[in-house]
């Protein structure tokens, strides 16, 4: 076995936009920088928290980075690299993680080979980049990660230990949630033990979901050392070519609403009759619609128009989805898995409706109206019409 | 790898497909928990390659391509293989099948997928397409690895595309969203060949009368096809494949599966008051706390 020296830092792939950093790579910092303090005092070492950024013009982004946790910032300014392109910034960052020149602007580098733990973000730009460059440097990538735990762990494998119970040193337990929102599932990414096929699997890597975790404050005071990184670029690694970009807004807009009506797999007695219902009440409070992850896969079968307004991916609340904060929330039929509350907690008023009351989302809400949809928001309706403000008085 | 690609304007695309829970009403069985029973849930083509097959479809319509659809799987994946010819006129399928393969995580998956490419028309594959992500694996992870391995330019996310079989060229639309920020339409265009992951909102549009006529033949084909489709089918294992058997299923999985719980209870936020559905006075109360909170004042 090789030293652990071999593999180290932590690196964190930054995403911005011209230069504004989109807010799950501060997420990313955050964490990683509570994780690496944890790692360096228990372990007595040094290891680095490194953000790595590829743009044009980023030189401001590379010392904001610093002062939200970062120790290293790796930064690479090219023109080619002002709009993320999956090819060539897979060769750069791929290039970066093998470089023991560049970590020996920062650390003892002597014996490193790649880095230890790696950090992407779980959007459409995270989820692919961190697949092509784990793909190029052969090891594991878990997604949709929502907790990271580093530890000692005994392992018995199959395949891994040969059946043979060992210990796995600083290893990084990624914890992601199921389809369901019910379940969580730890994935690891160990080196082969096996006498049959023995292969180190580093660096042990992840893709976060946004608005996970917390971002720490901005201090001013930290310091840390920005490295120019100069990539090689090959003419065929540049012939995808950038046409256009535009800024497109969804037809769904939670933000200017001040309610946002949900509703779940509650509706499966009556699907069409009862998605109108809630879009009826929606109306009504001149609320946003919006669903429940498992929605999203089309469970029931309904009209055309139906299927494709309401039941669609740009409509879910919750971590798959958008993080939502309207004054008033109405979650219909949604049980409440962890990952819609997380959408939605933020809420100031939550009022749900849910014939059982030993659904979690009843520790979520303000108001739990006991019942059946079908029968509590005629009701709802009806008192919304009678009650209706004859003066609004904006706050 | 060298990349490879027909020099003519022939247009030879691929899909990569996956059997998957039915998630729909009826045929999808949950637990009590509220977790998927899997025992008891019925599987299908997953509704994402279901999507990517429409997208080679358009293909064969617009472009007059031949069409190949691989999946990875035990014998029952056929079905998935059946399902998608019915939606792209497949003039193969291709299961890829093998013991050593279970267990395999994406970088596993992706290799057998990467072998089971390099095998169809000998090679010379312009478009492979694959779906957004798995409905259960939910990773979005393998196409993107089958890609790098492939030594294809990855275009993901893509809305919209169409290639120009004399230049060689795809030009692509590409849905980004970047969570907290807008979205973004991205134009692209890039050298065959290339490997594209299709967005869920993707929809092929047949604007022309000879577009139309083709579709309704090529639909027609892919009826009487899928009937038949054994005779379609070429099943792959390890050795056909020519795949190194430490890259693929357990032993080339970098990833575990070290642990599945139940997520532990969060602490109750709120305290919530409970409320009889049916009593129209609580009704009224709790529609007066709405309003308030939603900044309104109720003038009588």
């Amino acid at each position: 076995m090789k030293s652990s020296s071999n593999y180290q830092h932590l690196y964190v792939v930054v995403e911005h936009e011209d230069g504004m950093p989109v807010p799950v790579s501060l997420e990313m910092l955050g964490e990683a920088r509570r994780l690496m303090d944890g790692f360096n005092k228990k372990y007595s070492s040094d290891e680095k928290v490194v953000a790595v950024v590829l743009g044009h013009n980023v030189r401001k982004l590379c010392e904001e980075l610093i002062f939200y946790g970062a120790d290293v910032v790796i930064c690479v300014d090219s023109p080619e690299l002002q709009h993320m392109r999956n090819l060539i910034d897979t060769k750069v960052i791929s290039q970066i993680a093998r470089s023991r020149e560049l970590v020996a602007k920062f650390s003892n580098a002597s014996e490193f080979i790649k880095p230890r733990y790696m950090f992407f973000a779980a959007d459409s730009i995270g989820r692919h980049m961190s697949s092509t460059v784990l793909a190029e440097l052969e090891s594991g990538l878990a997604s949709d990660i929502n907790k990271l735990v580093i530890s000692d762990l005994e392992i018995k494998h199959e395949h891994k230990t040969k059946g043979q119970s060992m210990k796995y040193e600083k290893t990084l337990e990624m914890y992601r949630p199921d389809f369901s929102g019910f379940l969580w599932t730890t994935i690891l990414c160990l080196d082969n033990r096996n006498p049959a096929n023995e292969r180190e699997y580093h660096p042990q890597a992840c893709s976060i979901i946004p608005g996970v975790f917390a971002q720490i404050e901005r201090d001013t005071s930290r310091r840390g050392a920005i490295v120019e990184y100069v990539p090689k670029f090959d003419e065929k690694d540049l012939r995808v070519r950038v046409l256009d970009r535009k800024i497109v807004k969804s037809a769904v807009d939670f933000d200017s609403h001040k309610a946002v009506v949900s509703f779940g797999k509650g509706v499966k007695d009556s699907p069409e009759q009862n998605i109108k219902l809630v879009a009826e009440l929606a109306k009504e409070i001149e609320a946003e619609v919006g669903i429940s992850l498992p929605i999203s896969k089309k469970p029931f079968s309904v009209s055309e128009s139906t299927n494709s307004n309401y039941m669609i991916p740009d409509r879910v609340v919750g971590t798959s989805g958008r993080k939502v904060a309207p004054l008033l929330y109405i979650a219909v039929g949604i049980s409440g898995a962890m990952q819609h509350i997380a959408g939605m907690k933020e809420s100031g008023f939550i009022v749900a409706i849910n014939p059982d009351e030993n659904s979690p989302i009843k520790d979520e809400c303000d108001v739990f109206i006991k019942g059946r949809m079908e029968d509590v928001i005629p009701l709802l309706l009806e008192e919304l019409r009678k009650q209706r403000p004859t003066i609004e008085v904006k706050k | 790898m060298t990349a490879t690609t027909t020099t003519t304007n022939d247009l030879n695309v691929a899909v990569i497909v996956k059997l998957e829970p039915d998630f729909s009403e009826g045929n999808v069985s949950y637990n009590a928990d509220g977790t998927l029973n899997r025992a008891e849930t019925k599987s299908i083509l997953g509704p994402h390659s279901a999507i990517a097959s429409n997208a080679a479809f358009y293909a064969k319509v617009k472009y007059g391509a031949r069409v190949a659809v691989g999946t990875m799987g035990p014998p029952i994946a056929e079905s998935a293989l059946q399902q998608a010819q019915l939606l792209c006129d497949a003039d193969e399928l291709h299961l890829y099948s093998d013991r050593i393969f279970a267990g395999a995580d994406t970088l596993a998956t992706a290799e057998v997928l990467r072998a089971g490419i390099s095998k169809v028309e000998g090679g010379k594959v312009d478009v492979v397409f694959s779906g957004h992500r798995a409905s259960d694996g939910e990773t979005g992870q393998t196409g993107p690895q089958t890609a790098w391995k492939l030594g294809y330019t990855f275009l993901g996310n893509v809305v919209d595309y169409n290639v120009d079989l004399e230049s060689r060229l795809v030009r692509a639309k590409r849905l980004i969203s970047l969570q907290g920020f807008y979205d973004i339409i991205e134009e692209v265009e890039a050298p065959l060949p290339v490997f594209i992951s299709i967005d869920p909102s993707y929809k092929a549009f047949f604007n022309t009368v000879s577009q139309r006529l083709a579709f309704e033949k090529y639909q027609k084909e892919a009826k009487l096809r899928a009937e038949n489709y054994k005779q379609f089918l070429k099943v792959l294992n390890t050795q056909q494949l020519g795949i190194d058997p430490k890259l693929v299923g357990l032993p080339g999985s970098p990833t575990i599966v070290y642990k599945v719980e139940r997520i532990p209870k969060a602490k109750a936020s709120r305290k919530a008051e409970v409320i009889d559905g049916a009593n129209r006075e609580q009704i009224a109360r709790v529609v007066s706390n709405m309003y308030e909170a939603l900044g309104g004042m109720v003038i009588k």
